[in-house]
């Protein structure tokens, strides 16, 4: 067999017309590891997933999931792995309980299987009090975890979420984040996961890759990734004015490692940041600057993701209009 | 198997949970009917013809009592007598009349010494439906008085025989229960089957089974055979209530039950089949609403279910052989009017047949299994 690889991918790029959507990502995920793609919109990361899960068909290179290559052999490849696309594919006209016992006969499981399976992933996923209501009635959370419960009702081998927790709010993503990990606790399943919540990526993956623009950027586990980055710390100053000279002069500062400008905040990286803030104010306030706040934090993935690419994903995120645009428009462009 | 019925099943359930869409597939061609049936029923009733008898002989008499019967049965037209034909002309010109017809008194005595007997028929042709319809009438009346050899001289030029069965038990009302059969088929071929696709893909719902180890002939005929239950179901039901309304009888024997359930059973299918081909890859509601429109009025009106397809133009008639609404109507017609047997409306059903397998296999072919 393949060893102790779930997912390997080699190459791999798909264009559509001009633009390049995955540009030659290469990378392997092994057996009940839980991997997360990680990046802002527009990066490629549901056209990946869309591959990996024989829904499009690569331009070139390849990947194997499970057991077989997904352009040469999907419909093995599909009986090996669940899915939860981006956006909410659940049938509004049916029933929590029939969305999934309907799923599970699309796979051939007996009856009695089905049934088990089902009142254990409902209950799992909290919705055993709701789950003859009509899916119409559901709230986005609700639906959202009825769908990845519907993604593991066959015991997938290895479950694909794209972007589980997208839209919803902070409450409704903590719960899906509980049960998802209780999942992993109990059956040795692999997880690929893609989002652009920094929060999610470390609460939940083992190991990240940062993709941007179709590319991966850095492939490592959070802490891995983090100690990587220069300094422990990062603090960002608010100016009313950012010159040359206050940037010049803050870099020029011992303890500071890297800086990085967006609008009229200087973001820093430096070494014990508690200690060396007061220096990094006056050392501002010498250029001429108005400091009109300053915050400090440890560092984490956004820091991470900042220092590979250049620009913050919170900016992304808020473009980000709605759950339901990310996947559902574009790829009707290209029929 | 197992597959392929939860295909099924969770399309007819969806399908249950919106009983507006049922209603209206089984209102709509009702309602279609009544409305057509009767206004195109007004148009033809009560046309006002006057009568000149110059002869007044028994001929001419026989003449007369046949379009009274008309005027008192059907009562397509009424009958005003007269005897001056100068009026009767002018009354016609000045459209109190739709029609004239001149007896002259040389009638009787033509008829019996069977040289050349002939009345003056003088239409109104301003308006081309009551005037054809008189026409018919007059020739009907005329001959069936017996009086074979009779030319109905129009004032408009030469009048043909024709062969009209004037006392025909199927009025117009009831010869339309084929079509608004066969409309509520389609009907029901465009709101299932294909349509559930497009109404998936439009919700991004699609892509949830194209991830599942469902084939293309899985998916597109599960949903194919959902729409064949749905549709085949209103369909008989439409028929039943139709004829019912229209006052058909019919005492079918078991044979032409079978004929009937064989034509719309095809029918549904290879229109369910069609609109697979057609829209099978359209992602907007919207595009299927406009194409709706089209087809229905493409496939319905040259289908012979409103005006017989012997009276279309050529290239029309052409079209009316591959139109498959054609031959459903024209099995239907068969069955219900003519008491047709199964064998005689084979070709209609052997044609429906290759149809649907033809349309059948070119939708799985033309079926993308992407997103
Ligand atoms: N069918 C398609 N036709 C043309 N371009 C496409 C198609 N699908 C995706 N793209 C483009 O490919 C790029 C990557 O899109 P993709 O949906 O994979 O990004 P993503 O990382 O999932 O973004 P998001 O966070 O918004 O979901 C985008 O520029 C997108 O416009
Ligand atoms: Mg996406």
């Amino acid at each position: 067999m393949q060893g102790n690889k779930a997912i390997e991918v080699s190459g791999l790029t798909k264009t559509f017309g001009t633009l390049t959507a995955v540009d030659n990502v290469s990378f392997d995920v092994s057996e009940g590891e839980f991997f997360g793609f990680l990046g802002p919109n527009g990066a490629g990361k549901t056209t990946l997933i869309r591959i990996l899960t024989t829904l499009l068909k690569p331009t070139s290179g390849g990947a194997v999931v499970a057991c077989c290559d997904v352009a040469r052999h999907p419909e093995r490849v599909r009986h090996e792995i669940g899915v939860v696309p981006q956006a909410m594919t659940s049938d509004l006209d049916l029933t929590g309980y029939e969305n999934m016992d309907i799923y599970g006969r699309f796979y051939g499981m007996p009856a009695k299987e089905r049934k088990e399976r089902t009142g254990y992933l409902l209950d799992l996923v909290g919705l055993t009090q709701r789950a003859n209501d009509l899916v119409a009635a559901y709230s986005g959370g609700m639906r959202r975890r009825l769908e990845i419960a519907r993604g593991l009702v066959h015991r997938p081998k290895i479950l694909f979420l794209d972007e589980p927790t997208i839209g919803l709010d902070p409450q409704s993503r903590q719960n899906i984040w509980g049960f998802l990990k209780k999942l992993m606790e109990g059956d040795r399943m692999t997880v690929f996961l893609t989002t652009h919540y920094m929060e999610e990526a470390e609460e939940l993956c083992g190991r990240i890759a940062i993709i941007d623009s179709g590319k991966i950027v850095v492939i490592g586990s959070p802490e891995e990734l983090k100690g990587r980055l220069p300094g422990n710390d990062s603090i960002v100053l608010t100016v009313d004015n950012i010159t040359q000279d206050l940037i010049a002069k803050v870099e020029k500062l011992p303890f500071v490692h890297k800086s990085s400008v967006e609008e009229n905040k200087i973001r820093v990286s430096v070494d014990s940041g508690a200690n060396n803030l007061p220096g990094l104010i006056d050392e501002a306030r010498s250029s001429g600057a108005k400091v009109l706040s300053a915050s400090i934090h440890e560092q984490s993935l956004e820091d991470v993701f900042i220092h590979y690419t250049g620009k913050s994903i919170r900016e992304e995120e808020a473009k980000k209009v709605s759950f339901l645009v990310g996947a559902g428009i574009p790829r009707k462009w290209g029929r | 198997m197992t597959r392929l019925l939860a295909v099924i099943e969770r399309d007819l359930k969806k399908f249950r949970r919106n009983p507006v869409v049922l209603a209206m597939s089984v209102l709509m061609p009702l309602i279609y009917l009544i409305i057509i049936g009767n206004s195109f029923q007004g148009k033809l009733k009560a046309l006002p013809v006057v009568v000149v008898d110059q002869d007044t002989g028994p001929h001419s008499g026989r003449v007369v009592e046949n379009l009274q019967a008309v005027a008192a049965g059907p009562g397509t037209i009424t009958i005003i007598r007269m005897k001056d034909q100068q009026e009767a002309l002018s009354g016609v010109r000045e459209g109190s009349y739709k029609a004239a017809l001149i007896i002259p008194s040389d009638f009787s005595k033509n008829v019996a010494r069977k040289s050349r007997p002939s009345v003056g028929l003088f239409l109104d042709n301003t308006d081309g439906i009551s005037s054809e319809t008189i026409r018919i009438t007059v020739e009907g009346a005329v001959r069936a008085s017996g009086t074979e050899y009779v030319s109905v001289r129009e004032a408009a030029g030469e009048v043909r025989m024709r062969d009209v069965n004037l006392y025909s038990k199927v009025d117009y009302y009831q010869s339309l229960v084929p079509g608004v059969v066969i409309m509520a088929i389609f009907l029901g071929a465009m709101t299932t089957g294909a349509f559930n696709l497009v109404m998936d893909r439009f919700l991004g719902i699609d892509e949830s089974y194209l991830l599942t180890p469902l084939s293309k002939a899985h998916i597109v005929s599960g949903l194919i055979i959902s729409g064949l239950f749905i549709t085949t179901l209103i369909a008989f039901f439409i028929l039943i209530v139709s004829m019912l309304i229209t006052g058909i009888s019919f005492s079918a024997e078991p044979g032409q039950w079978v004929a009937i359930f064989a034509v719309i059973t095809l029918t549904t299918l290879g229109l369910l089949s069609m609109m697979f081909v057609i829209i099978g890859r359209v992602n907007h509601p919207r595009i299927v609403g406009i194409l709706s429109g089209f087809l229905n009025v493409i496939l319905f009106f040259p289908s012979g279910a409103i005006y017989p397809v012997a009276s279309f133009p050529g290239w029309l008639k052409s079209f009316a052989l591959v139109n498959p609404e054609a031959y459903a109507v024209d099995a239907l017609k068969s069955i219900l009017f003519k008491g047709a047997a199964l064998s005689s409306v084979s070709h209609d059903i052997a044609y429906l047949f290759m149809f649907t397998l033809i349309m059948m296999i070119v939708a799985i072919f033309a079926f993308k299994r992407t997103v």
